[in-house]
């Protein structure tokens, strides 16, 4: 139900504001008129309590100064006192009064003689409540008995209107000041929120429909901003700089490997056509030429030999591109390379491999990442380190696989090392290592000090 | 008697060359040949020959697999590998599932024929250009101890020095000490010229190798 009217109010600007508008002064509208008909409901209730107190009142003094004498004795003026009201006027503000048939004030509460003197004239009901007004405004309501006496008079009762409600007639006049100037602040604040927080939301929303990630970043926001749609518009800024990055990274990265493909793939063709082909080709004018020959035999040696060359060639050439004993296994694998390394380079060379490892069944591809992690470090630590001793280990634990290789070269400060400064200083083949270890969900660690060799740890779940 | 040949391997050009060579050897008698590694166990199994020149890389089953097959039901079949593949592991793990000859491809007829009569004797024939340590000039190697012993033939069935100081109860350093000292005495530079040169030397033998522990 709610988010139905969010959707609907969230369509259109002006629809929101109008929501928010009434959502703010329709209650206090609400209360306004709860208020006034509290009020009015009070008055009338309060208006038939204090008829019948004035009524009830004047009846029952009427009745007890009602006599057959006509003289108003002092002992009976004494006898007044016997009712409090007199002295103290009635319970509620108002006041009575004995008055004469002439219309003079025969005894009155305190503080009553100016009022009646202000609203007194002989046409005034008998025996029935009513609402008068003296000269200056005040209400009352009042009521007149007459006394039966020869003389006449009259007792009179009275309630002020003005002294009861007089606090709460005037709150009802300052209500719909107030409730104004509610509204008023209410509108204020709606515009306040709608400038300085709807309307920053809704263009962020936009700049990020129309940005394409990895390519645009958002320009700096207009001064004044509040600082919570301030921090939301940095957070986005951040993302889409982090974005910008990684697509660069990546498409340097791809890049790099293109390249290195396609001058893998020059080198290949370079290297069959200068070697193998040339050596072919040679063989074949051996070959030729053995027709006419005197000595046969030395010709035929000739051929074996450089038949020989081309196999050794060959040979060489699958074991750079994939080595076909990576099939016997990773210990053997890992044993082999080292030994050749170790006569490529010249230099001492020891592997040493858990029997378990093997029983791991790594696959093919993984076994080649490694055996090429093996391939770079060594080449890195003679060429860079100048290293002339190189230990490598592959133990094997709980089904994860840790190769190390530990070399006694110069080494170099590793604290800087991560892919983008392997990849600026010439590492390319560290860096590509360690993404390949990643993809197969492994580690590639490199630690190294000036001084101290090169250690390379790679992590791999089998 | 002639020595009875089994020769299994599935490139036609090259099976063609070597069966015309052991046909033209009157102490050889080629007795079948087989272009898969499954045929070849078949064969084997049926026909008994002294020698089977094995190819390595062969569809269905390797030349290592049935070798081990011979191995394991401890036929008198002498298996000799033949390929094109100069890696020593290859060696080592033809020697584990018990071949006793390892020869390139590349061989010439001469070499070939020292290969299948030695092995049919019962020796142990390993091409010098792969085995590079086998044709080096022979000298007297030093003796080893008892223990320098046990833990080359540990090293040997492809243990790393943890799990050899794990089964003779001795540290890894201790383990990386003998190894060292073997080397020396054989004059090795690593763990599989010492085994190499070890059973040159008769330092150990294959029978030793072959054992289970």
């Amino acid at each position: 139900m709610f988010s139905q009217l969010r959707k609907k109010f969230a369509g259109s600007g002006s629809h929101f504001l109008a929501f928010l508008l009434c959502a703010l002064i329709l209650p206090s509208a609400a209360v306004v008129l709860v208020a006034v008909a509290g009020m009015l409901n009070q008055e009338a209730a309060m208006e038939a309590a204090v008829s019948s107190y004035v009524q009830d009142l004047a009846e029952s003094l009427s009745y007890h100064l009602s006599s057959d004498s006509d003289v108003w004795t002092f002992s009976m003026l004494s006898d007044f006192t016997r009712f409090p009201f007199f002295s103290w006027g009635p319970s509620i503000p108002g006041w009575v009064a004995l008055i004469g048939q002439d219309g003079r004030v025969i005894i009155s509460s305190p503080g009553s003689i100016g009022v009646i003197s202000s609203i007194w004239h002989n046409n005034l009901p008998v025996g029935q409540a009513i609402r008068v007004e003296d000269k200056e405004g005040a209400q009352y309501t009042l009521a007149v008995y007459p006394v039966k006496r020869p003389s006449g008079g009259y007792v009179v009762a009275a309630v002020s209107w003005t002294q009861l409600l007089g606090g709460l007639v005037g709150v009802v006049r300052i209500w719909p000041v107030l409730i104004v100037v509610m509204a008023g602040l209410s509108f204020f604040a709606i515009r306040l929120l709608w400038r300085r927080v709807v309307t920053p939301l809704r263009s962020l929303v936009s700049k990020i429909d129309r940005m394409t990630i990895g390519r645009d970043v958002p320009e700096k926001l207009p001064e004044g901003t509040i600082q919570e749609i301030e921090s939301v518009h940095n957070a986005l800024q951040r993302y889409a700089q982090a974005a910008v990055e990684r697509d660069n990274l990546r498409n340097r990265y791809v890049r790099d490997v293109v390249q290195a493909q396609e001058q893998e793939r020059m080198d290949m063709a370079r290297e069959i056509h200068d070697g193998a082909l040339q050596d072919v080709t040679a063989l074949l004018q051996q070959i030729h030429m053995i027709e006419d020959d005197e000595n046969k035999t030395s010709r035929l040696k000739r051929t074996e030999i450089i038949a020989k060359t081309v196999v050794r060639e060959l040979r060489a050439f699958c074991d750079e591109l994939a080595p076909p004993w990576m099939d016997l296994g990773i210990n053997e694998a890992i044993t082999e390379l080292a030994e050749r390394l170790s006569q490529a380079y010249d230099i001492v060379i020891m592997a040493d491999c858990d029997e378990e490892a093997n029983e791991a069944g790594i696959e093919n591809d993984k076994i080649l990442s490694l055996l090429r992690i093996i391939q770079e470090a060594v080449s890195n630590a003679v060429r860079h380190g100048q290293a002339d001793e190189v230990n490598i280990q592959l133990t094997s634990e709980d089904g994860a696989l840790m190769l190390e290789i530990e070399d006694n070269g110069n080494g170099f400060d590793s604290s800087h090392i991560n892919h983008e400064t392997l990849r600026v200083e010439g590492h390319r083949g560290l860096a590509s290592m360690t993404e390949r270890m990643s993809l197969m969900g492994g580690t590639l660690k490199i630690a190294s000090k000036p001084g101290e060799g090169t250690k390379i740890t790679a992590s791999l779940k089998v | 008697m002639a020595v009875r040949i089994l020769l299994a391997d599935d490139h036609p050009l090259t099976r063609s060359g070597i069966a015309e060579f052991v046909r033209r050897e009157e102490s050889f008698e080629l007795v079948a040949e087989a272009e898969d590694g499954i045929e070849a166990w078949e064969k084997i199994r049926e026909l008994r020959p002294d020698v089977a020149l094995l190819d390595i890389r062969m569809p269905g089953e390797d030349g290592v697999k049935v070798a081990q097959r011979v191995k394991n039901e401890g036929m008198n079949t002498a298996i000799v590998m033949l390929t094109s593949y100069d890696a020593q592991q290859y060696v080592i793990a033809s020697l584990r599932a018990g071949a006793r000859g390892f020869v390139l491809k590349t061989v010439s007829p001469k070499e070939l024929t020292t290969a299948i009569t030695t092995v049919a004797k019962g020796g142990l024939y390993l091409d010098p250009e792969v085995a590079s340590v086998m044709g080096e000039q022979d000298f007297i190697p030093e003796q080893l101890s008892v223990r320098e012993r046990e833990v080359l033939l540990l090293a040997a069935k492809g243990l790393s020095s943890k799990e050899v100081a794990k089964k003779l109860f001795i540290s890894e350093r201790t383990v990386q000490t003998h190894l060292a000292s073997i080397y020396d005495k054989l004059g090795s530079r690593n763990k599989t010229e010492a085994l190499l040169l070890a059973l040159k030397y008769g330092v150990v033998t294959l029978e030793e190798l072959l054992e289970e522990e």
